[in-house]
């Protein structure tokens, strides 16, 4: 009477995958992601064979200025790079920031303000660390206000952080679009209100290798990359971190000042957030309205893909830096496709990825068919 | 034409991952019985039952229901079956009435019950229905009443009536024993042996022998996902039991070592204290634990226990009265001062992992948990002895991993308690409070405990013990104190009771709180000194 059938597929957990399998399931979402995005370019007239060449090339074949492209895509990867880990530090918390567009422009009006301000009268090293100084401290009070609040009145860090985005933008489209006497951040030639440039002594150093210079904000990123791994594994802060993200009820039961701790952890990353933001418009060498090139979003994605591992966050912001920059390239041989493709394609990436991390945890059983169900028996 | 079994299963085999938690398991359950299911944790007995209840598919094997063999792919495929699962932890919507709960799940094919307009409007009749269902089966409950309003067995009826109401003619009921008191149980029974009247049949889950003996026709015995056989309770006894149950012999005395007394260690006067929702949880409670002496602490589910034992640990904030450790006032210390001073405290919550580790980490990381900030000079973390001490804790207490560096939430639940109490015992305590330090333990691991905690009384540590089985608190603690409604009703001598009138006083029945013409829980020899009025 009960004549139910078998369903059709069914969901099993696997076991524990090798973790060079677990690679090649990665890479196999990657090329699946580029497979649909070729399929995108042909329809619109592109080889997607030379487009992607230019693109993952970062347009240094055949190129005299192979190191202009490296120097472009490092001013791309050095604020992602260091926004990602910042951000993957209060995720490690379970404390979902995702204010980092806002803090990157807090922190690079800061550095901004200091390097117009006092950009005369000191020299540039002082001056640069006094930038960078106020670039941690003002993002990090902008993000440390959401922490404080969310301890004291439970307020939702999610909706916070994210509002404050936008205050924080349309404050730098008002300073950028007000021209007045007192708004010293507009250069006073132009008609049009257009940011000033910095003073010569708040440009980033760099440190020539041949014709390619190399800007020193990289090294500290790298450095930044280092310590913050450092910092989770070995430091008891970090193992603060790591315990209020498993069981904020643990933490207190071991004596743990919880509150303290998320308020000190939110500040570290909007701080080092901010400090992305310093270091990028030292090296642009003037404010911009789009100066975010929207790190903060897309560190909480690096974050993520990463599983919010120190080194990984370095291999992924590379890969996303090397596919936005290298639109940016490939999109000056062929006028139909501009730097928006980059995010579809990186769009296209995360979701197969994340079919990839299914697929890693669970395998399908498909229904045998009777034939094969009867082989068995027999 | 019945067949002679209600149910039938064949070569049942289930895995998860490279787990296997049923292998080749044949079980019979015959029209009108009560088979008891008996195993230790972890040896597949609720995954087996999950696969009646359509809660999972068998990878391989053969279930018969009435002779006919069937494929259950949905619990809905298993209502039509006829089968109804009552699990340990309840599905129950906690904002709805107790007939909404039923109606929730009631569909147009249980025999029109619901049929036509009442399948998208609520009717008013569904009240008067459902407690004449309640009434034909012999139950009082109010259809009306919120489920959050219920006490843990009223909501444990409920889920009854749910499934009789769907007309289930073979009822699974996992572990209905572990949340009532020796009374409910009483009933329950009752309840249970008019359903098998009535011709249901009923598979009970259990890993509790004398229930299992008192209650069962046939016992059915799984051990780490095999079947071992099915005998007749009335040819069997617990030794023989737990023998097919645990592959060998074991010795199930308690050891509870006397020891000459000491100083009130820690001393509690007129706690009151309140719960999260800022009702009074901990009424005006006395009580007091001498060094080497283990005071149990006996009552239902909620009815203070966490509230107590946060307070002491600094966890939660007092209302009025007063706590000393050793004559010295811990009110308002800070639980990091409070470990200091050497209480130490564990609470194991009903999901094993929510207080006092954190899942996530490794084993070696949660050793460090309460002392990780001992070396004040140095910012690191000091994992070196973090690792030496959790390859203590494996080895000294059999902790079943691969490895140290596993996270805890991997292990399985008796090796979770086990990391937790080695540690608690590794920091060396004078006080330690135990809340539910067995829950869900089998056997073997249940007894390890027992005797590691005997131990520790033998060194002079002074014991809070707050556990749900009263034989385990009759036979290990010296005294009990019982508490109800967050007041207590009494400290007596565990040699001086019985489980009958602890249940009493549990219920709130009998109070002996001034019995003898003095208040229970105050030391003669006390630290505090006494304010006359």
């Amino acid at each position: 009477m009960n004549k139910a059938k078998d369903p059709f597929v069914r969901v099993v957990k696997r076991d524990k995958m090798h973790p060079l399998l677990m690679v090649a399931f990665y890479c196999i979402a990657i090329l699946a992601a580029l497979l649909v995005g070729a399929v995108l370019l042909i329809s619109l007239g592109v080889n997607p064979l030379v487009l992607y060449k230019d693109m993952f090339t970062i347009g240094m074949i055949g190129s005299r200025f192979a190191y202009k492209s490296i120097e472009g895509l490092l001013t791309v990867f050095t604020p992602l790079l260091i926004t990602s880990l910042a951000l993957s530090l209060a995720f490690k918390m379970r404390f979902w920031n995702i204010g980092g567009e806002g803090q990157f422009i807090m922190g690079a009006l800061a550095a901004a303000t200091v390097a117009l301000r006092l950009g005369g009268r000191m020299p540039s090293l002082p001056l640069l660390l006094l930038m960078f100084l106020a670039a941690m401290l003002c993002a990090g009070v902008y993000g440390g206000v959401v922490a404080l609040l969310n301890v004291r009145f439970r307020t939702n860090e999610t909706l916070m952080t994210l509002m404050l985005n936008y205050v924080a933008l349309y404050l730098l489209h008002f300073v950028g679009e007000t021209q007045a006497p007192w708004n010293f951040y507009l250069s006073s030639e132009s008609v049009r209100p257009v940011f000033q440039k910095l003073p010569k002594a708040a440009f980033m150093p760099t440190i020539p290798i041949g014709k390619f210079s190399l800007n020193i904000s990289f090294l500290f990123a790298v450095a930044i990359c280092v310590g913050i791994y450092f910092y989770i594994k070995k430091t008891k802060q970090g193992y603060e971190i790591s315990v209020v993200g498993d069981s904020v009820s643990t933490a207190r039961y071991a004596g743990m000042r919880v509150n303290r701790i998320i308020v000190r952890t939110m500040f570290l990353s909007a701080a080092l957030v901010g400090l992305a933001g310093g270091f990028y418009v030292s090296g642009a060498q003037a404010l911009s309205t789009s100066i975010t090139n929207n790190v903060g979003w897309t560190g909480v994605i690096v974050a993520w893909l990463s599983k919010l591992n120190t080194f990984a966050i370095f291999g992924v912001s590379l890969l996303i830096s090397i596919m936005q920059y290298g639109c940016q390239v490939a999109s000056t041989q062929f006028p139909i496709i501009d730097s928006n493709f980059a995010d579809l394609l990186q769009g296209v990436i995360l979701f197969f990825v994340l079919a990839a991390d299914f697929f890693i945890r669970f395998k399908l059983v498909f229904r045998k068919s009777a034939k094969q169900q009867k082989g068995e028996e027999a | 034409m019945a067949a002679e079994y209600a149910i039938e299963l064949r070569n049942i085999n289930k895995s998860f991952g490279s787990v296997a938690a049923n292998k080749n398991i044949n079980l019979t359950v015959k029209q009108g019985e009560i088979l008891a299911l008996l195993g230790e944790n972890g040896s597949g007995k609720t995954t087996l039952m999950n696969m009646l209840s359509g809660i999972y598919k068998p990878d391989s094997g053969q279930i018969f229901v009435d002779g006919k063999e069937v494929v259950i792919n949905s619990p809905e495929d298993s209502k039509k079956l006829g089968i109804g699962m009552v699990h340990q932890h309840f599905k129950l919507v906690e904002i709805f009435s107790a007939a909404d709960n039923i109606w929730l799940g009631a569909e147009p094919g249980d025999g029109g019950k619901k049929a036509g307009l009442s399948r998208v409007l609520l009717k008013k009749e569904r009240y008067d229905e459902i407690a004449r269902t309640a009434e034909q089966f012999g139950f009082h409950i109010d259809p009306k009443k919120p489920v959050q309003a219920m006490s843990v067995s009223e909501k444990q009826t409920l889920e009854i009536i749910k499934v009789l109401y769907y007309g289930a003619k073979i009822v699974i009921l996992d572990e209905p024993t572990a949340v009532l008191t020796v009374q409910e149980i009483e009933k329950l029974f009752d309840i249970l042996r008019k359903m098998k009247a009535q011709g249901r049949s009923i598979i009970i889950i259990s890993h509790k022998l004398n229930e299992v003996l008192e209650i069962s026709d046939r016992v059915a015995i799984l051990r780490k996902g095999e079947y071992i056989g099915t005998v007749e309770t009335a040819e069997t006894d617990q030794e023989a039991l737990t023998e097919l149950m645990m592959g060998k012999k074991a010795d199930l005395n308690i050891r509870r070592t006397k020891i000459e007394k000491k100083n009130p260690l820690l001393e509690i006067r007129d706690l009151t204290v309140k719960n999260d929702e800022g009702a009074i949880a901990i009424d005006h409670v006395n009580f007091y634990v001498r060094g080497g002496e283990m005071l149990g602490v006996a009552g239902i589910a909620g009815c203070g226990q966490k509230e107590l034992c946060e307070a002491i640990a600094g966890l939660r904030k007092i209302e009025s009265g007063m706590m000393n450790h050793n004559g010295e006032s811990i009110v308002g210390l800070s639980p990091q001062k409070i470990i200091e001073m050497g209480i130490s405290m564990s609470f194991i919550p009903e999901d094993r992992l929510g207080m006092g580790l954190a899942p996530s980490l490794s084993i070696t990381d949660n050793m460090i948990l309460k002392k990780y900030k001992n070396n004040r000079l140095s910012p690191l973390v000091d994992r070196k002895t973090a690792r030496r001490d959790a390859q203590e804790v494996i080895d000294e207490l059999e902790v079943v991993t691969p490895s140290a560096e596993i996270p805890v939430r991997r292990l399985s639940g008796g090796n979770v308690q086990k990391v937790l109490l080695g540690r608690e015992i590794k920091s060396e305590p004078n006080v330690l409070i135990t809340a539910y330090p067995v829950r869900g333990l089998d056997i073997n691991s249940s007894y390890t405990i027992y005797r590691i905690l005997d131990d520790l009384k033998q060194k002079g540590v002074g014991i809070l013990f707050v556990g749900e089985d009263l034989d385990v608190l009759l036979a290990l603690c010296d005294k009990i104190m019982v508490l109800c409604h967050g007041k207590v009703m009494g400290v007596v001598h565990a040699s001086k009771t019985t489980k009958e009138q602890l249940g009493l006083m549990m219920t709130g029945v009998l109070d002996l709180s001034e019995a003898n013409g003095k208040t229970a829980g105050i030391a003669k020899d006390s630290n505090i000194k006494e304010v006359q009025p």
